[in-house]
Order: C-alpha cells, then structure tokens, then sequence
C-alpha cells in the first residue's frame, strides 16, 4: 500500500518540520535580541529627589514598560568597579564621575523609540533633569528591519516547502492511482458508484499521510531528543539561549508535530480526491 | 417489449468524426443480435452510447423503455448493473481469484456475503468453473478467462448482456463454446447483443444481424449472414 507514497510524505514533512523549527528558533533567538535592548536614561548629579521620584512613577505608569530600575551613583560605581577588577583605571578615577539612570525595560523593544521621545521636550531638548537617554539608536533601527525582513523571508520559504511537499505527494499518489486504473475501471463497468470507487482511496491517501506525517514526527523527535542531550548545556552556559525548539524544550515543537500529521492527512486525502477525478469523470 | 430502443441517433466526436449517422434501431426483449461491419463502423461507439460511457449528440436511446439520453450520471451505475459486458481483454482483476472477479460484481452493490457466496458458486458452475473457483486469472487459458467474464456479466440476471468482440483472442474451438454459452444465456431469456467480425460464428447462428458502414446502418437482417 503505497510504500512510496508513505517515504514520500515523510521525507518532504520532515524537511518542512525541520525548517518550520529553525524558522521558530531564529525568530525567538531574535526576539530575545530585541529585549536585551534596553533603554538608559542618565540623570542630571543636580536632580532633585521630589523629580526623581516624579520621573519613576510616571515611567512605572507607561504601559509599554515592562521594568525600571533605579542605578544610584553610587551602585553605577559600584558596578563599574566590578566590571573592571584589577583595572589601572580604576586608580584614574577621582570621586563618582557616574551619572544615576532609570534602566527601563520594555514589553515590546520595537516601542524604544516612542518612548524615548518622552524625555524630550518641544524644542528637542532633554527634559528637566535628564542629561542623556540611551539605547542603541542605529543599531535597534537595523536589528527591527532585519527582524522583518526574516520574518517575511522564512514565511515565504515555508510556504514554498509546504506547496513542494504537496506537489511531490500528491504526483506520488497520482501514480500510485494510475497504476490502479484498471481496478478503477472494472468497477465502473460494474456499476459501482463513484464514492463506492472513491471511498477506499480517500482513506488509503489519509492512511498514507497520516503514517508518513508520524514517521516524520517521530524522527524530528528522535533527533530532537539526541540534539537536546548533547547540546542543550552546552548552548545554554556560552550564549544564555535557553528554550530552543530544536532542542526539544519548547511548546511550539507540539504544534509543529501536530501540524505535520494534519498536513500529511490533508494532503493525503486531497491528492487521492483530486487524483481520481479524471478516472471518475463520464 | 422493446428493450433497446435507437431513435435518430447521431454521434459526432471532438474531432469532428461522424461515428454514428441517423441510427434508427429497436431489439426486443429476448432477441439475439449480431452487430457486425469493419472496424470504425460504429460498433464500439454503439455499445459505449449503451452503456452511458459517451453522450449521443442526437437522438434518443430507450432502454427498458426508459430514455438514457439524460440520464443523471448519478442513475449510470444502476444502469451499468442491468448491462453485463464482455469485452475482447476481459478486464479481470489480475489480483483476485475467479470467484473475488466475479463476486465484486455483487459486493459494488451491497449484496450481503452469504448471498454473494450462493450466487456465485451458481454462475461458476453454469460457465464451468466451479472447479477452478480460487485460480487467478493468469492461471487460465483465454477462454476460461472469457467465461469468467461472462459469469461477472451475467452473476446479476441482468436483462442485457453486451459482448464487444468476445472471440477476438479466441480460437475457433475455444469461440464455438463461449457462443454456445451465450446461447444458453439467451435462452433464458437475456436480450443479447454481439459486436463482432467474425463470419463463421454470425454464419454458423443464423440469428439478425444488424450491419454498420461507416456508422450507417446498412442492413438489418432476421437470420442473416455475415456479408450480403
């Protein structure tokens, strides 16, 4: 029962699994780059506490922030002393030349710009209090297009994959009935009805899918499972990426295996439909 | 009664072909019909019109008295099931014993196992195979596997039983004894019509025969021969 159909099915899904997992993966990978941007906004050494505390608040009660978090001068040197231990900079230093700063984090990094356009006023100075804000500028403009542009791209490239896999399946299946035709045509001679004709078919093009979807599943998971024992530690201690599909540790990698099997069951059921109508056709 | 029934009937193909011109024919019910005349005559094309495989572009065709010129291809299988016939290739399942071949036509209409069971050992020992019912196809010579046809053509009673060149790859020995079944077929009853070109079997019978040229009619004889 179509032995070829099934290695067809499975293969071409498997490619599709396979890419629809790498496509989730760089686009979190990118996200989790997004969100390393963070907004700083330095304060003025003179800025009262009362504006101060005003300015938290207000940030606080911005929708688009996630978090903000206070840098005293004294922990910004603090930090800066244990960022550079050992450091002959440190004996350059005199008093605290660091400024406070509100770090602000943001639910979508794609909004820093409108928000840091609050902190200037009308004629485009900074506004009371604050000496710089800072986040990246050129760099967050490049990375939110490039994260478009791939967005777009690995969309496109999985539809591309989808519509092969179904070209391939369903010539697969459309041989596969052909070489069939004389079955076919014994019984219309007999005077089976089409659907008496169609029924074994459909559920024989669904069977196939089926099958070939879960073979794809079921390698995606053994590779999975393999890639997840061999590198999932290392991946997490030298680039803090944690949650990877490919790895097999996320919720997407089920709905890339369900979506897979529904794939293969539709593409199977349709190409055997679509496969038969011209033997059907009187 | 009249059972098949040709008014004016004309086909045309796609190509502009004429296949069959001005067809005027009625066969009643019990009869035995040679169709003979060379190939591209029509016959074939008179058979598939017959069985609804192809549309007149013209005329009427009656069948059992009711009009099958626009028949809704949802009634064709039940009219298929009150056609059997053989073809000069059999068409059998190659896959499937003798007794599956002549059983599937039962099974497409839902008859229940122990029926199909009855029915067909009965057909097989009409035909004379009874003996051989678990043989595959290709385990046959050409004229068991005619038989076989005969009996998946015939397992349902049907009213008409068509034959397009049933003897084709048949010797003469091997054709006599299919004819003679058909005969018995007939017999009991079965309106049957024989698309073939071989004279010694139309002129051994002495039955009508209806002559095409050129997809026109040109003779319609009781108890004819094959040439005039």
């Amino acid at each position: 029962m179509g032995f070829t159909a099934i290695t067809t099915v499975a293969i071409t899904l498997f490619i599709v699994g396979i890419f629809s997992i790498i496509v989730f993966d760089v686009q979190s990978l990118l996200k989790s780059v997004e969100k390393q941007v963070e907004l700083s906004v330095y304060l003025k050494d003179n800025i009262s506490e009362d504006l101060k505390s005003y300015l938290e608040n207000e940030i606080k009660s911005w929708p688009e922030v996630e978090k903000v978090q206070f840098i005293s001068k004294d922990q910004a040197l603090e930090r800066f002393k244990a960022q550079n231990e050992g450091s002959d900079i440190l004996k350059e230093i005199q008093g605290n030349p660091l400024p406070a700063s509100f770090e602000i984090e943001l639910k979508d990094p794609q909004k820093v710009e409108q928000v840091a356009l609050r902190f200037v006023d009308k004629d485009g100075n900074n506004i009371e209090g604050v000496d710089e804000v800072i986040y990246g500028k050129n760099y967050v403009r490049k990375l939110f297009s490039i994260t478009a542009v791939v967005g777009t791209i690995t969309l496109l490239i999985i539809i591309v994959l989808v519509l092969a896999a179904t070209v391939l399946i369903f010539n697969t299946i459309r041989l596969s009935i052909y070489a069939r035709r004389r079955e076919i045509e014994v019984m219309k001679l007999v005077g089976a009805t089409n659907w008496y004709i169609r029924a074994p078919f459909l559920f024989e093009g669904f069977f196939e899918g089926f099958i070939g979807g879960g073979i794809a599943v079921a390698i995606l998971y053994f590779i999975n499972k393999f890639l997840f024992i061999k590198g999932e530690s290392l991946l997490v201690e030298t680039m803090r990426i944690k949650n990877l599909a490919l790895l097999g540790s996320n919720n997407i990698i089920i709905i890339v295996y369900a979506g897979m099997i529904i794939l293969g069951s539709l593409i199977g059921i349709f190409s055997s439909g679509f496969a038969l109508r011209r033997y059907l056709r009187t | 009664m009249n059972m098949i029934e040709f008014r004016n009937v004309n086909k045309i193909y796609d190509n502009n072909s004429i296949a069959l011109r001005d067809i005027n024919l009625v066969i009643k019910k019990g009869e035995f019909v040679f169709l003979v005349g060379p190939s591209g005559s029509g016959k074939s094309t008179f058979i598939k019109l017959l069985i609804k495989e192809t549309s007149t572009t013209s005329g009427t065709i009656f069948v059992a008295g009711r009009n099958i010129s626009n028949l809704k291809s949802s009634r064709i299988p039940q009219l298929r099931r009150n056609i059997g016939c053989i073809f000069q290739d059999y068409k059998l399942l190659s896959d499937r014993t003798i007794f599956e071949n002549v059983a599937f036509a039962l099974e497409v209409i839902g008859k229940p196992n122990y029926i199909i069971k009855t029915q067909v050992s009965q057909i097989l020992k009409l035909v004379g195979l009874y003996a051989r019912m678990n043989a595959y196809p290709h385990q046959l010579s050409g004229g068991e596997q005619q038989r076989v046809c005969i009996a998946r053509a015939f397992v349902n009673r049907p009213p008409i039983l068509l034959a397009d060149e049933p003897t084709g790859n048949l010797d003469p020995a091997t054709s006599e004894g299919i004819m003679k079944l058909l005969s018995r077929i007939n017999l009991i009853g079965t309106t049957v019509v024989m698309a073939t070109h071989e004279r010694s079997i139309v002129n051994a019978m002495r039955r009508r025969v209806v002559e095409l040229e050129d997809g026109v009619i040109v003779r319609d004889q009781a108890r004819g021969v094959y040439g005039s």
